[in-house]
């Protein structure tokens, strides 16, 4: 078996957004939506800090799915368009969505964007890898680990840009890759853990 | 006559005016996407949705007033089976359009018949709407001649399926919401009993302000002694429908949990303030005091007045039950969650919390789904019912009106039985 996953290091993510626009790019995600964000914790604006002077501290989370094992969005699809695949990924076949959007409302982390209106791009044209799909309106759609990367044994774009290595991509089922040493010895931790969806994707200091 | 003749032509045309605009938007609508509504990533349900839940419930009171009559003998209530099944029948069929208008991707829709899930709930909802359909339907086929032998059965039969499946409708939609564990607000084992009781007391006082109307209509008598009695009822109803509302918030107030709290100040003090306290108020302790005094209830306007503030207060309730849940993200943080449409400035392509408001599009298309189920009703009523002699109207409560409406419901047998008696 295979478990396709990201390990992302919080101490050395700078909060650099390089890897939202990584995504957006390669994945040919249109105006308005991101697969990838990275959130200021706890804050309304970004980089801000959470505290009182001078006992302050600011934390960054890159947040996408989360590839989970027990996947809540999977279960409450009705007709099956999101699926999880042989490599452990959490994938969406867009000509099954009906476009519902009781994904959206499953989905612990707000992981998923929809396709409101007409996908608009800027450049106007399709800027993402030649083999990504390009999705219609009125379908669900989010990270896929890469997929037609990951399918070619190259990383997902957000791991290959992030400029301070804060990202590890490999396989959890593999207890020698360096993403399972990783969690194993940073005492990883996975985000909602009290939701049972048990992320693949996992976060250490 | 003539008067009653006019009026009802006016309303019909009102309706159909209106249901016309309602497609064209909902066109509009399949043309630009669901951009054109007020929904987005962050509250990515919203008065679709609420409408659903809303006519799933309002669908409860007609099949459930009419198979309980059959199942438990409750002779009284058989005589409004007509009324009360074909109310039924529309607002299931109404439910069911705000479904399919929601979909983003209708030209889809097949894929539930040929790609099926059996985990999802909206799948179960499917499957359990379309038995709820179906057996409105031979229902009301059957209610046609229900003094027949034969068709007497037929509805003793299926007057035991429709209570079950009745009790089903609501729970499954329930579970639509009520097994996402992703939301606080929703996620509780009460989902079921509470939608099974809204739909109860929001159902039933639908039922008696259409019967109402119907008297003056004169399309169908109900004596002011049964109205009375449903009336009675619906106070019972109501005060389940309460206990609910309360062991729920009770539950999730007392831990003091943050999550849930966000929840709760969210809907006594927060942005759904209004639509929770005049549910708690107007919807339920007003028309509850209304209608628990016998004398009270044997007043016509009061049970319409109590009625329609019970089925304002369940909507309200679906606004609140739904949207709450969105606001508050489980991970937030700035700049919080891109809210889904291009033309957005820079600044408000991201949202902290979940916003929505209604536009105009969803707003229209609303009112032409609400337009055209009472043009459904009002068309089919004279059909299904038939005119009332005008000499029926004015011996209120006399034996032979009952004696002729027993005829008419439960066979030449049971009329015989109840001249008896009266006599």
């Amino acid at each position: 078996m295979t478990r396709l996953a990201i390990a992302i290091s919080q101490e050395r993510c700078t909060g650099c957004q390089t890897c939202v626009n990584a995504c957006k790019m390669e994945n040919n995600v249109p105006m308005g939506m991101l697969w990838n964000r990275v959130i200021t914790v706890g804050t309304d604006v970004m980089d801000g800090a959470v505290g009182s002077y001078p006992n302050l501290s600011k934390e960054y989370l890159p947040l996408a799915c989360q590839h989970c094992e027990n996947p809540a969005c999977m279960a409450v699809c009705p007709v099956g368009a999101t699926y999880k695949d042989e490599k452990g990924r959490v994938l969406i076949n867009y000509d099954l969505c009906i476009g519902c959007r009781i994904c959206m409302a499953a989905c612990p982390y707000n992981a998923r964007c929809f396709n409101w209106e007409e996908p608009v791009r800027d450049p106007d044209f399709n800027y993402g890898h030649r083999d990504v799909p390009v999705r219609p309106r009125g379908v669900t759609e989010k990270c896929t680990l890469c997929k037609e990367r990951t399918d070619a044994d190259l990383e997902p774009m957000c791991v290959v840009c992030c400029p301070t290595r804060a990202r590890t991509y490999g396989d959890l089922d593999d207890p020698e890759s360096e993403i399972s040493k990783l969690i194993r010895e940073k005492h990883a931790y996975q985000l909602l853990p009290e939701r049972g969806t048990n992320p693949q994707v996992h976060y250490y200091k | 006559m003539q008067k009653a003749s006019t009026k009802r032509m006016s309303l019909l045309i009102v309706c159909a005016l209106l249901t016309a605009t309602g497609v064209g938007v909902w066109i509009y609508q399949i043309t630009q996407g669901l951009a054109i509504t007020g929904m987005n990533n962050g509250s990515s349900w919203g008065l679709y949705i609420a409408c659903f839940m809303f006519f799933v419930g309002l669908s409860a009171g007609g099949l459930i007033v009419a198979s309980s009559a059959s199942v438990f003998g409750v002779r009284d209530f058989k005589k409004v089976s007509r009324p009360a099944v074909l109310l039924s029948t529309v607002c299931i069929i109404a439910a069911a359009a705000f479904i399919l208008i929601d979909l983003g991707g209708i030209q889809r829709v097949f894929n539930l018949i040929i790609h099926p899930n059996l985990t999802s709930p909206l799948m179960w909802d499917v499957i359990v709407i379309s038995v709820y359909l179906l057996i409105n339907l031979v229902y009301l086929v059957l209610l046609r001649k229900p003094d027949e032998q034969r068709s007497a059965r037929a509805l003793a039969i299926t007057s035991r399926f429709a209570l079950p499946v009745a009790i089903l409708v609501h729970s499954v939609t329930a579970w639509i919401f009520g097994l996402e564990i992703a939301k606080a607000g929703w996620y509780s084992a009460i989902m079921a009993p509470l939608f099974v009781s809204s739909a109860l007391d929001s159902g039933l006082a639908l039922l008696l302000v259409v019967l109402v109307v119907l008297n003056a209509a004169r399309l169908f008598e109900t004596s002011r002694k049964l109205i009375a009695s449903l009336a009675g009822l619906l106070a019972v109803f109501i005060a389940v429908d309460a206990f609910m509302v309360l062991s729920e918030i009770i539950t999730m107030a007392y831990p003091g949990a943050p999550e849930e709290a966000f929840v709760l100040a969210e809907l006594t003090r927060g942005t759904m303030a209004p639509w929770f306290w005049f549910q708690v108020i107007g919807g339920l302790v007003v028309p509850f005091l209304l209608l628990v005094f016998s004398r009270l209830r044997e007043k016509t306007p009061v049970v319409v007045v109590a009625s329609t503030l019970v089925v304002l207060g369940v909507f309200c309730k679906r606004i609140w039950l739904l949207l709450t849940s969105f606001i508050e993200f489980n991970v937030s943080g700035a700049p919080g969650l891109a809210f889904g449409r291009a033309e957005r400035t820079a600044t408000e392509t991201w949202t902290l919390v979940g916003t929505y408001s209604p536009t105009w599009a969803e707003l229209l298309i609303t009112l032409g789904v609400l337009a055209l189920a009472v043009l459904v009703y009002t068309l089919l009523a004279p059909r299904l019912f038939g005119t009332l002699p005008t000499h029926a109207l004015h011996d209120d409560d006399s034996t032979e009106r009952h004696a002729r409406a027993d005829v008419l419901l439960d066979g030449p047998q049971a009329a015989a039985g109840t001249q008896a008696e009266v006599g």
